[in-house]
């Protein structure tokens, strides 16, 4: 049975795909941060209170001890976007819609992490000592 | 003039029947300076797979979309304004949209979109000139917003499903790119090819933007989000 020219050229693409979707694609960066223990109020929470300045947040550097609770929220000159916090490294994201609303959670890790809002636009840097 | 006549002319005429081949070239040369710059060089760097490799993966696979579209139009050369202005519109956005969508999924909004329009300009302009500078303003400017706005929308979706948003957009640009083809086939039924690029045309873009996707994501500049 004769082959035509593009159907091997069509299996052979396939399978390229195949093979090289198997090394690009396995062994992808799963999101297994530990989210740290929210809710957990063992000690007095670190309060840290943002606000906006010059279209970001503000302050943008956070400094917290490893371990012990922290309780973020949002003052009311945050608008938009910038409500839904996002700090990847700890598995959070959550819209803070009024000055009340929290996050809390532990950092179990040391290091500098980045938070931002939900669409990247407002950043800020998040250091665990 | 149907479509099922055209998915037959792949596997028939010179013309239709090069797309696939030209797929299959520029996948494999693609993969092949991929394999060769890893056990080169790229093995070195710690996570390199599970970081870039997706969207590496998506990156090539648009561009062995990209490349055989390019070469297409450029084997019949001259078409109709309305026709052109198509063609220009099309390669533009989507070869702006693609790469400025995975760049920016490494490497933020900056470089992404300044390398997404580069793209979309150049092949926009570059194939748009088939009916003048109608199209070639045509693919100049879909360029320039395909460009922004794949970068701009990789950004947004940094924290909602990035990757299920990558594999979207890559089908609908493929699914865009065909129609493209089928109308390029729809309209020269009754014209001749006026040019035949070789193989070399497929292995030379493939090896140039897959080189710079590699470097850019690698060595690039990042935006503060990706440090």
């Amino acid at each position: 049975m004769k082959i035509k020219k593009t159907t091997f050229y069509f299996a052979l693409t396939l399978m390229l795909i195949a093979v090289a979707g198997f090394f690009l694609l396995a062994n992808q960066s799963k999101n297994t941060q530990d989210s740290g223990a929210i809710g957990n109020n063992n000690g007095n929470p670190q309060e840290v209170v943002l606000s906006m300045k010059n279209y970001n947040y503000y302050p943008n550097t956070i400094t917290v001890k490893a371990n012990q609770p922290v309780s973020i929220s949002l003052d009311e000159s945050v608008r938009g976007c910038y409500r839904g916090l996002v700090i990847r490294d700890f598995g959070i994201s959550k819209y803070l819609k009024t000055p009340q609303d929290t996050i809390v959670f532990t950092p179990t890790k040391k290091g500098t992490f980045r938070f931002s809002c939900s669409m990247g636009m407002g950043t800020g840097t998040l250091i665990v000592k | 003039m149907s479509f099922k006549k055209f998915v037959k002319e792949l596997g028939n005429s010179k013309v239709e029947g090069d797309l696939v081949k030209t797929i299959f070239i520029s996948l494999l040369t693609s993969f092949a300076i991929l394999a060769f710059l890893y056990f080169l060089r790229l093995s070195d760097i710690e996570n390199f797979i599970p970081k870039y490799g997706f969207y590496l993966f998506f990156s090539i696979l648009a561009y062995a979309l990209i490349i055989p579209s390019v070469k297409h139009v450029r084997t019949y050369r001259e078409f109709a304004c309305m026709s052109g202005m198509m063609i220009g519109m099309t390669i533009g956005m989507i070869a702006g949209f693609l790469p400025g969508f995975f760049i920016a999924s490494t490497n933020g909004m900056f470089i992404g979109s300044i390398f997404g329009m580069s793209t979309g300009i150049f092949f926009g302009a570059w194939n748009g000139k088939c009916c003048g500078i109608m199209g070639t303003m045509e693919g100049m400017m879909a360029g320039f917003m395909g460009g922004l706005m794949g970068a701009m929308t990789s950004v947004m979706m940094f924290n909602n499903n990035l990757k299920a948003a990558g594999v979207l957009v890559f089908l609908i640009s493929g699914a865009i790119l065909l129609g493209l083809n089928y109308m390029i086939y729809h309209e020269t039924r009754e014209s001749e090819a006026k040019n035949y690029d070789d193989a070399f045309f497929a292995v030379f873009w493939s090896i140039l933007l897959t080189s710079i996707t590699i470097f850019i994501m690698v060595a690039g500049p990042r935006s503060i989000l990706f440090q």
